[in-house]
């Protein structure tokens, strides 16, 4: 490699830092959006990020101000903020008018609509929205920007475009998206491109070197300069592109930047292949970003010459002078009643309004936003330390992943059975395996991305030899291909053709019991056993970990339930980013089975007992599934559990199923499908319904509720409603001497929940430009991703229909530890503490009964605002009625009458 | 008889009315009334349509547009199943859609579409006269257009909209010129031609078809109906129903046998190298239908209308589907117990390299129908009009200039 290459290939590293990070949509990992910008602060990496992405950073600044009309933001909250975000020495801004916070109190009260361009130029000629004798506008006016020439970007397609406009994306992007999506393709295309085994760029040489090629005009010549190329490296013709094109050399970081950018959802793909080739889901690629570079660069050289040479160039328009801060600061002046005398002051105050521009006041807004949320939370939580009892001791016990959707089924357990304890700790269990199901066509990991497994655990069948599914399996693979050919295709549409409309009735207007019709003939699976690599010393590890973190150590019930958690839904190509997220966004049943089986394992409970760790006798681990879209649950390896467990064993298992019931009920809530009064007894079907039709974009809401996570006991938020929005791990202080246990918990816990929550900010903020958009246009391309319709880029991040009930703030995450705690943790691992003090999420110490909120590099106490929250005796008389988010509440099944507290 | 026949063409049309009124009025109705309005409308002409099986064929004479142009609805062994078929299909999709497209911005006009759409199909299907097919023609081919186009705030579903009507446009010529010659009492073979090109637009026929896989871009349900389903087969539909205008010329059958086949032939090859579902459907889409004007070609016109109709009622449930491929893919795998292998491997063996390549990029490229249509022809075809603008505009300043 020489010199040049080289740094050729640094300039594609640094581009490929800003590409979307997500894989192919089999395994979707929740992840901050921003992750490239994770070294800034979050006010100034969503800003940069805006503007090298084109995209919003904040909510808008009209939703904001419906927020303050509805109550959800309240002036208190602006006051708040500004006192805190504004430098105020007590001066006027200009004589007789505001100081800067009584400034930027009142600039956030009002939404002061600026037209732009032209629309301002009509408004000041053609009404009379200016008072043409108000000295303060021809004031305003001397001192007002004078106009600057657009910045030209150093991109050359930027530059054509601007002088033709024409662009010359339009012609090369259809003909790249069509070769990296059949490159890349898992096996949609029934023939697969013949000579991708060398890579991207050899595979375009050999196909488009050809002779005979497209008659597109625009690629005239490529034949030939391929030939010409045959041989070079990607880098070297990179090197080539870039001077053809008239790049100067110190452009060219930025013009590689913006290429890749273009059709950034493609070449982040190609980037997640080179170098995650284990996560490509049927067969990896030797995908390269400097192959795709290099297909994509010499394209853009021979479009910009089409274009260069076949369209006329537009005529210039002469700049206009910059009138919307003039006029905004008009406005500002006659709202505040601010006199203006002469040119100085003018001045001053168009400077003090500039200051304030709209990505400054959305910050403060989304601040005042977040601020309402975050103190709503935290008074809930400290009112309610007076009203939490002992349950006293545990019949049985379930452990839960930590995941906020969790937290309406512990509710409804604890609500159900008073006598049981819950717990959650991350959904994998500590299990960190390769699985590979009885089923399974190959393994894959179970645990969360950061960590790389080491064991196999393998699912085998009790009995051997059994029969698989596999005639009517051929027969439908035999119809999906066969309908899209030729012959075969004739055969099947007039053969078919009366099943295809049985299945359109059925699924169009009976979804549900056409999809029981379906697979009714799923037998009960045949037992099976899992055969795990573990050593028992690692194994030990892995039980005593999760016992002495979530404190389950301190005394064992009969009965100990081990819940994971995935998702499974049609008309949903994200289904798996509603699976659990600590288990890679794989489901995390196995886990929770796995780890029952070594917590009953003799030779582990020996091991533990040396360690000191005992588990009683009498204590049975029983793994089990929850599914969150239909809210059903499965059990493993029952047919283990020993005689005199099977009663208590069943008495969860009932009280967990009419647990599903209730938080089918809560959840369904939020779906405007069913109807505000949904009887009990319909709530699993209709939930059911969203899961298995066809037509449903919204088979559950997954995470779009997430906003909270506490990290502490469970007693101390046993029987407060939190409205699913906490992600909940338990973690006792008491059994952490030297906070190794809570050092590694947070760890874990931090960068999972705020990768989630990120991700769902992002997409709500701005979900054309971070998430993905609506479903109803997406087409799932070569079985890795989706693209909008016909040919577009492939689209990351989350679609509307998943976020839209989201409200975007940051994770509020309530450690139960000392400030000073959380302080040497944090000095001790940057990595969590670029998080905090970026403010990527809100930490808050809770220290017995006061919290400590950090902001700017310290611990403030939390000054509670309300002590009353409402009391009932069922969520269910909180939520009734309400499709909304909704505050705290207690509910205590142990009071009788409720006592509602406005 | 008559009502019924009708009241089948007249109440889809009407729901249509009924919400475009109320859209322009301003009239807010939930997604439930206006869901219920359209899927009724639906139900209900095919309800009515079904009826009329007893009776038999019948043709009615409505009234006369003008002196000459009668308009006739007529009811026989053809026009009765598709109709039913494609209003069956329309209150399905409307049901269906309900769900698809709760709290869209757009729900109501996709429903006003998706009304205006059944109407359309309606018309063409039960008219019986050439002059008011040309009417349901237009009206099936404008909603169409706007479904495409329904998410106007993005640039390629208006381009591709915009393709797709001005594909429709060039072929009008053809189906109205055939209604002139009709009329005119010109030769069959002109008349049978001149329809031949009328139907290609709509069916996605060889070299016409370049908008059928860019027509994906609206929401799942109305491609599922539209390229699915009931647009693209209104082509062989419009054949089979003129088949007495043109059945005096010997020589067209062969001609739509060879439009079919090599539309056919070039979509099946063309279909083999997509990767992303929605086109890999709409060039299997494209496949049959081709294969449907081979039979009607042949003769075969009873095969050809079975043929049709099992393959809408397949194709609009694979759409449907299609955004499950990912959890199918992945079940389907576990059902199979292995990988789910690459089919069209024998290819590979039987072709020599070169041939494999070149044919590969040939249907990657789309068998470069669109550099070879748009920019060749089209291209030419506008620059040519420029040329002649300029020479207009030169002309009238030389004038100018010697007055």
């Amino acid at each position: 490699m020489t010199v040049a290459d080289r740094s050729v290939t640094d300039l594609v590293d640094r581009a490929a830092a800003l590409l979307p990070e997500q894989g192919p949509l089999q395994a979707f990992v929740h992840h901050n959006t921003l992750h490239a910008f994770e070294h800034l602060p979050f006010g100034d990496a969503v800003t940069e990020a805006a503007a090298v992405f084109g995209t919003e950073p904040y909510l808008s600044e009209a939703e904001f101000h419906r927020h303050l009309r509805s109550g959800r933001i309240t002036p208190g909250d602006l006051d708040a903020v500004v006192a805190d975000e504004v430098v105020d020495d007590g001066g006027q801004i200009v004589p007789g008018g505001p100081t800067p916070r009584r400034f930027h109190e009142l600039r956030l009260r009002h939404h002061v609509e600026v037209p732009r361009g032209p629309a301002l130029h009509w408004l000041l000629a053609e009404t009379d929205a200016v008072d043409a004798v108000d000295p303060r506008w021809d004031l305003l006016r001397a001192v007002g920007p004078a106009p600057e020439p657009q910045a030209v970007s150093a991109r050359p397609r930027d530059r054509v475009l601007a002088a033709t406009g024409v662009d010359p994306d339009h012609l090369a992007h259809p003909l790249l998206i069509r070769f990296t999506a059949a490159f890349l393709d898992q096996g949609v295309a029934y023939w697969a491109m013949p000579v991708r085994e060398d890579g991207l760029l050899a595979a375009f040489r050999a196909l488009y070197g050809r002779a005979g090629g497209p008659p597109d005009p625009f690629l005239r010549g490529l034949p030939g300069c391929l030939r010409g190329q045959d041989g070079w490296t990607a880098e070297r013709t990179i090197h080539w592109a870039l001077r053809e094109l008239g790049v100067a050399r110190e452009d060219w970081s930025e013009v590689v930047t913006a290429t890749l950018l273009s059709l950034r959802g493609w070449a982040g793909m190609v980037r997640q292949f080179e170098h995650r080739p284990d996560r490509a889901p049927v067969e990896a690629r030797p995908a390269r970003l400097a192959d795709y570079l290099a297909v994509q660069l010499t394209l853009d050289v021979f479009a910009a010459r089409h274009v260069r040479a076949t369209a006329e160039p537009v005529a210039d328009v002469p700049a206009r002078p910059e009138l919307e801060p003039v006029y905004e600061a008009f406005v500002l002046a006659r709202l505040m009643d601010v006199p203006l005398t002469d040119t100085g002051q003018a001045a001053a105050w168009l400077a003090a309004c500039t200051r304030c521009d709209e990505v400054e006041r959305r910050r403060l807004l989304h601040l005042a936003y977040e601020r309402r949320h975050r103190v709503g939370v935290l008074d809930g939580l400290a009112a309610h330390q007076a009203l939490s009892a002992d349950p006293g001791v545990p019949r049985f016990q379930a452990v839960f992943c930590l995941d906020e959707r969790e937290e309406s089924l512990r509710r409804h357990l604890e609500e159900c059975c008073p006598s049981v304890e819950t717990f959650g700790f991350a959904g994998f269990f500590g299990v960190a395996m390769n699985y590979r199901g009885v089923d399974d066509v190959r393994s894959r990991p179970l645990c969360p991305v950061v960590v790389t497994p080491r064991h196999a655990v393998v699912e085998q069948p009790l009995h051997p030899g059994r029969t698989r599914r596999s005639a009517r399996a051929r027969w439908t693979r035999a119809v999906s291909t066969g309908s899209r050919t030729l012959a075969r295709g004739g055969v099947f549409s007039v053969a078919l053709g009366a099943a295809g409309l049985a299945s359109l009735v059925g699924r169009c207007l009976f979804p549900r019991a056409a999809h029981r019709w379906e697979h009714r003939s799923h037998a009960e699976a045949p037992p099976t056993r899992l055969v795990m690599e573990f050593s028992v010393a690692e194994m030990a590890d892995i039980v005593s970990t999760v016992l002495r973190t979530t404190g389950l150590s301190r005394g064992l019930a009969p009965v100990v339930l081990i819940v994971g958690h995935g998702s499974s839904s049609l008309n949903n190509p994200h289904e798996s980013a509603h699976d659990c997220g600590a288990t890679g966004g794989g489901r995390g049943g196995p886990n929770a089975r796995a780890f029952a089986a070594m917590a009953n394992d003799p030779a582990v409970r020996a091991e533990l007992a040396e360690r000191g760790l005992v588990i009683p006798e009498g204590t049975w681990f029983v793994g089990g599934y929850h599914n969150t879209c239909d809210d059903t649950m499965t059990y493993y390896d029952e047919d283990l559990v020993p005689a005199g467990h099977a009663e208590p064993l069943r008495r969860a298992e009932n009280a967990l199923a009419q647990a599903c019931v209730l938080a089918a009920h809560e959840r369904c809530r939020r779906f405007e499908s069913a109807p505000p009064d949904l009887a009990l007894a319909d709530a699993l079907a209709h939930a059911e319904t969203h899961a298995v039709d066809l037509g449903q974009p919204r088979p559950e809401y997954g995470h779009a509720t997430n906003a909270v996570c506490v990290v502490g006991r469970r007693r101390r938020t046993r029987g407060l409603f939190l409205d699913r929005r906490a992600f909940l791990a338990s973690y006792d202080p008491d059994c952490d001497t030297d906070d190794a246990l809570l050092t590694s918990l947070l760890l874990a816990v931090g960068p999972v929940c705020a990768g989630i929550n990120l991700e769902y900010y992002f997409s709500f903020v701005d979900p054309a430009g971070y998430g993905c958009g609506t479903k109803l246009p997406h087409n799932i391309t070569g079985l890795i991703g989706v693209m909008d319709g016909h040919a577009s880029d492939l689209r990351t991040g989350l679609p509307w229909q998943m976020v839209e009930i989201h409200e975007p703030v940051r994770l509020l995450l309530v450690v139960e530890a000392a400030p000073e705690r959380l302080a040497a943790i944090l000095a001790a691992h940057p990595n969590l503490d670029r998080l905090v003090s970026g403010g990527w999420i809100q930490l808050v110490a809770w220290d017995r009964d006061a919290m400590h909120v950090y902001a700017r590099g310290a611990f403030r106490p939390h000054v509670p605002e309300r002590t009353a929250f409402p009391v009932v005796a069922r969520s269910a008389e909180v939520y009734a009625g309400s499709r909304d988010h909704l505050g705290c509440a207690h509910v205590l099944t142990r009071v009788d009458v409720p006592v509602p507290v406005s | 008889m008559n009502g019924i026949l009708v009241a089948a063409a007249a109440v889809p049309f009407g729901v249509f009315l009924l919400l475009g009124a109320a859209s322009w009025l301003g009239v807010p109705l939930t997604e439930r009334v206006v869901s219920a309005l359209v899927v009724a409308s639906a139900g209900v002409s095919a309800a009515l349509l079904a009826t009329t099986v007893r009776s038999g064929p019948v043709e009615v004479v409505v009234g006369t547009w003008f002196h000459g142009f009668p308009l006739v609805l007529r009811a026989d062994w053809l026009s009765v199943p598709v109709g039913v078929l494609a209003a069956l299909l329309g209150a399905l999709i409307g049901a269906f859609s309900r769900r698809y497209l709760h709290r869209d911005p757009g729900f109501r006009r996709f429903h006003v579409l998706l009304a205006l759409f059944v109407a359309g199909v309606q018309l063409v299907v039960l008219a019986g006269t050439p002059d008011l097919l040309v009417v349901g023609w237009e009206l099936t081919g404008l909603a169409s257009a706007l479904l495409i186009a329904f998410f106007h705030q993005r640039r390629g579903p208006v381009a591709h909209g915009l393709r797709a009507f001005i594909t429709y446009r060039v072929c009008d010529v053809g189906l109205v010129g055939a209604v002139v010659v009709v009329h005119h009492g010109g030769p069959p073979l002109a008349v049978g031609l001149l329809l031949l090109w009328g139907s290609m637009g709509k069916a996605a026929q060889f070299p016409l078809g370049g908008w059928l896989p860019r027509a994906m871009e609206g929401p799942t349900p109305s491609s599922a109906i539209c390229y699915g389903a009931i647009s693209v087969s209104l082509g062989p539909y419009l054949l089979l129903r003129t088949h007495d205008l043109w059945a005096g010329a010997p020589a067209l059958p062969v001609v739509i046998a060879v439009v079919g086949g090599v539309t056919a032939v070039h979509a099946t090859l063309v279909g083999r190298t997509q990767t992303d579902i929605k086109t890999t459907l709409a060039y299997a889409s494209s496949t049959q239908i081709g294969l449907v004007l081979v039979e009607i070609g042949l003769g075969w016109e009873v095969f050809a209308l079975v043929h049709l109709l099992g393959h809408a009622a397949v194709r609009s449930a694979q759409v449907l589907r299609s955004p499950s491929l990912l959890h199918d893919h992945h079940h389907l795998e576990q059902a199979l117990g292995e990988p789910v292998t690459r089919s069209g491997g024998g290819w590979s063996r039987v072709t020599p390299r070169p041939v494999r390549l070149w044919l590969y990029r040939f249907a990657l490229e789309r068998g470069y129908l669109d550099a070879v249509v748009v920019d060749h022809a089209v291209g030419r075809f506008a620059r040519l009009v420029r040329r002649f603008a300029a020479a207009d505009e030169r002309w009238v300043r030389r004038w100018e200039v010697a007055r």
